[in-house]
């Protein structure tokens, strides 16, 4: 039954289960049968090293693209191309990372844009832009002030609650407060919108808006603001707006309970002697200060 | 003209007909020409055949002409080569359920295991095929029969002979 003639299919049956019990007592009576079921038993533990299936589809699928033959198939590709496009796209324009500086009181700090274009904030102000996406929108929101070398390029432009600039040129400065919002361009023009009202400011040209109502314009000699040299100066401006720039360059507090409201400043103060700059303010406007004890209250009243 | 959702040209349909195919092939093509890698380059050969005439294969006849495909490429390569069955990181065996097995097995030398192998790797071509497709990949005589289109009874033969020979080959060890 062992022999390998040619019509003999013995192991096969016995591999099948499909021997007589007779034959199956009578195989395991013969001492081949322990060798047979061990080479059986041995085989059965066999495998073959893993086929990595969705490696080998892949490369099918890659080899298929580039015979390109069914639009079915170019369409799912599109289909998960433009999928892809628009999530990177919302990525893009939900991910919008904003640089934000702020100065503190008698703090002065200078920026570098991404561009290269620089900007400097005064004391008390807030200036924040989208590193990303400067190359396309060359944008600055600020609350203060804060004065501007641009680089040459597109255009460049300053947001304020109170209204924006618009570069058109290089150097001008923003002073942008709840009541006060003035623009001063230095060098080339700068375009104020304020109030659906349009204004084009040229080199020495300044533009001044009070209380949303007032619209002054005129023109200045400096070519940097005086703050950028430790000073303050003011050309016929409420008195109010002086003692808050004191306020803010010296962290004091200014008591002036009798001031006349309409009374208006024109002059200069230095932004690193309080005592001077005291002194020039209250002489030319007819008053005596007082500085209180601990340096932080300033009395001011009529002479 | 819209595709039928049964077409081979149909991506999913495509998809699925190779993942329930390729393994098999695989195998069949190692035991058939002796090379794994090689049988792998088949496999894929033969696919990307099958999808460039999908338009003319109907899903029902994809199987016979993936295998008819397959051999052929097979039988070119080995035109220019002499390809010695190889075993050596291809068969192996399995780690998992080794604790299932009678504990006669448990206790079989590595030495006995090797030269199983090599008694496999020795055998008649058509013998070794056979013995591997039914003790490997757990086909049944019916199955072996109709991939190389020969009677039951064929197989049957071919099996018998393949254990006799592998019997003779390891000798008592």
């Amino acid at each position: 039954m062992l022999d390998d003639r040619e019509e003999n299919i013995f192991l096969s049956r016995w591999l099948n289960n499909e021997l007589t019990d007779e034959e199956l007592a009578d195989f395991k009576a013969d001492p081949e049968y322990k060798h047979y079921q061990k080479l059986v038993t041995a085989t059965d533990t066999l495998e073959l090293t893993s086929y990595n299936m969705d490696t080998a589809l892949h490369t099918i699928k890659s080899s298929k693209k580039t015979v390109a033959k069914s639009p079915k198939v170019i369409k799912l590709w599109s289909f998960a191309a433009i999928a892809a496009s628009i999530a990177i796209l919302i990525g893009v324009f939900m991910w919008h990372p904003q640089e934000n500086f702020t100065t503190v009181v008698g703090q002065q700090m200078a920026v570098k844009l991404p561009d290269g274009s620089e900007m400097m904030l005064n004391a008390t102000s807030t200036a924040s832009f989208d590193k990303k996406d400067w190359e396309n929108n060359r944008t600055v929101t600020l609350e203060g002030e804060a004065y501007f070398k641009v680089k040459k390029g597109s255009t460049f432009t300053v947001v304020t609650p109170q209204g924006e600039v618009r570069v058109l040129g290089t150097q001008f400065t923003v002073q942008a407060y709840p009541t006060l919002f003035e623009a001063i361009c230095y060098e080339g023009k700068v375009q104020v919108s304020n109030r659906n009202q349009q204004t084009i400011l040229t080199a020495g040209n300044a533009y001044r808006n009070i209380n949303d109502q007032i619209i002054e314009q005129w023109d200045v000699l400096d070519t940097t603001p005086s703050w950028i040299h430790q000073a303050s100066t003011f050309r016929s401006i409420p008195v109010q707006y002086v003692f808050d720039t004191l306020e803010k360059q010296y962290h004091i507090t200014i008591d002036a309970k009798q001031l006349d409201s309409d009374l208006r400043y024109t002059g200069t103060f230095p932004n690193n002697a309080l005592d001077i700059a005291l002194k020039t303010v209250c002489s030319t406007l007819g008053m005596q200060y007082t500085i209180s004890a601990d340096g932080k209250t300033v009395v001011v009243e009529k002479q | 003209m819209p595709e039928s959702t049964q077409s081979t040209c149909n991506e999913k349909v495509f998809d699925d007909f190779f993942r329930s195919h390729s393994r098999q092939l695989r195998s069949y093509l190692y035991y058939k020409f002796g090379d794994l890698e090689q049988a792998e380059d088949m496999v894929q050969e033969a696919f990307i055949k099958l999808w460039n005439h999908c338009a003319k294969v109907p899903i029902e006849k994809a199987k016979s002409f993936l295998y008819t495909t397959a051999t052929n490429i097979g039988i070119s390569h080995k035109r220019h080569e002499t390809v010695k069955f190889k075993h050596k990181n291809y068969i192996k065996q399995r780690k998992s359920d080794t604790t299932n097995e009678s504990p006669e097995f448990v206790m079989l030398e590595k030495e006995y295991m090797e030269k199983l192998k090599e008694a496999i790797a020795a055998l008649p071509d058509r013998q070794r095929e056979v013995f591997l497709l039914s003790r490997i990949d757990k086909k049944t005589y019916k199955e072996i029969a109709a991939l190389s289109n020969v009677s039951v009874k064929a197989i049957e033969k071919l099996m018998h002979k393949a254990l006799v020979s592998l019997r003779k080959k390891i000798g008592n060890i």
